[in-house]
């Protein structure tokens, strides 16, 4: 009985360790809907934290090509990352017909883009020090870094 | 004795397993609620700092009710501008065609207004067009009416001089974008540009709310 206690405690330690680091970052939230015959819907979420970590095992050359490629656009992106955890939750772009509704926001560190048109949805959340942690590991991996 | 504390002490093993099991789903959500806490200061942070926003609000007139709308912080614009390099944009600055310039010196002509007195530069009243350039208590106003449609159209510029001069004040042939936002940061609440016609009503203004009106 005393080592079964034990190894209860010793597991649900581990458990609570592992999971209070996978979601200390918040959550990844993807969802997708087409609405068409065939259509995917795609709902997806994903443990903010696991992204930056995974990144370490992606082989070493296919994030110096993704580096590469996104030569041009990694300074500004790590820019504004930075910037935009400093800033409290906005809406910064709306675009609204009668019948498409996009918006760009921050949300409690958060950011959200929704995608609201007539042949799908789509709603993606992805806490911004995420992004900049992905970023930060593409710039550091680009050649010449 | 030994043997009746083990007991006590093998359950309350189990109870901590147990609790600490619960406790996670409370951890998961202290970790994810963190970040709100967190912006929610950082928002009344940046509320005492005075953080200036310029919207920008596109609103087409036709009936559909199509909308625009961009709120952007400028210290944010100043913070990534200067990471945008593209043809002309580097560092902040935009590097003007001096072949577009008709050798007309931009930086002379500004100075030029700069140090005159208020009032009406350039009046022209013509079928088409009727277009006024005037210096009005430190702010450049253009105003421009299109009456060769239709309908009317006007456009208004307003732009404090201090932006004008921080624009101008980068090397020859180039405009210094960040010095200009920089200087648009100290401004009062302004509208800068607002253009009215038959089909889209457009407002750039800046203010210190971080939501359009």
């Amino acid at each position: 009985m005393m080592l079964l206690a034990k190894a209860a405690l010793g597991v649900s330690g581990a458990l609570v360790a592992a999971g209070a680091y996978a979601f200390h970052e918040g959550v990844i939230r993807v969802d997708v809907d087409e609405f068409r015959a065939g259509g995917s819907h795609v709902h997806l979420w994903v443990p903010a934290a696991m992204v930056p970590m995974t990144m370490h095992f992606v082989p070493k050359h296919h994030l110096c090509d993704a580096a590469n490629h996104a030569r041009e656009f990694l300074p500004i992106a790590h820019a504004l990352f930075k910037e935009l955890k400093k800033f409290p939750d906005a809406e910064f772009v709306e675009v609204k017909d009668d019948e498409q509704h996009v918006q760009i926001r921050t949300h409690e560190g958060k950011l959200q883009i929704d995608v609201d048109d007539p042949g799908e949805k789509v709603h993606l959340l992805v806490p911004l020090s995420t992004v900049d942690d992905v970023v930060g590991q593409l710039e550091d991996s680009a050649p010449g870094a | 004795m030994l043997n009746k504390h083990r007991g006590h002490i093998t359950k309350a093993a189990l109870a901590a397993a147990t609790a600490l099991l619960f406790s996670q789903a409370g951890v998961v959500a202290q970790t994810t609620s963190a970040p709100a806490k967190a912006s929610q200061s950082t928002s009344s942070a940046t509320a005492e700092k005075g953080e200036r926003w310029l919207h920008v609000r596109v609103i087409c007139t036709d009936g559909r009710g199509d909308t625009v709308r961009v709120n952007v912080p400028l210290e944010l614009a100043e913070k990534v501008l200067p990471a945008v390099n593209h043809d002309r944009l580097h560092n902040g600055k935009v590097r003007i065609d001096d072949s577009r310039m008709d050798d007309v010196d931009l930086r002379a002509l500004m100075e030029a207004i700069r140090s005159a007195k208020d009032g009406e530069y350039v009046t022209v009243q013509g079928s088409d067009n009727d277009v006024r350039v005037a210096k009005e208590g430190n702010h450049l106003m253009i105003h421009v009416v299109d009456k060769s449609g239709p309908k009317k159209s006007q456009v208004e510029v307003k732009v404090p001089m201090k932006v004008v001069e921080a624009l101008l004040s980068a090397g020859k042939d180039e405009l210094d974008l960040v010095a200009a936002l920089h200087a648009l940061g100290a401004q009062g609440d302004v509208e800068l540009v607002s253009v009215k016609d038959s089909e889209n009503t457009v407002k750039v203004w800046l203010d210190s709310k971080n939501v359009a009106d």
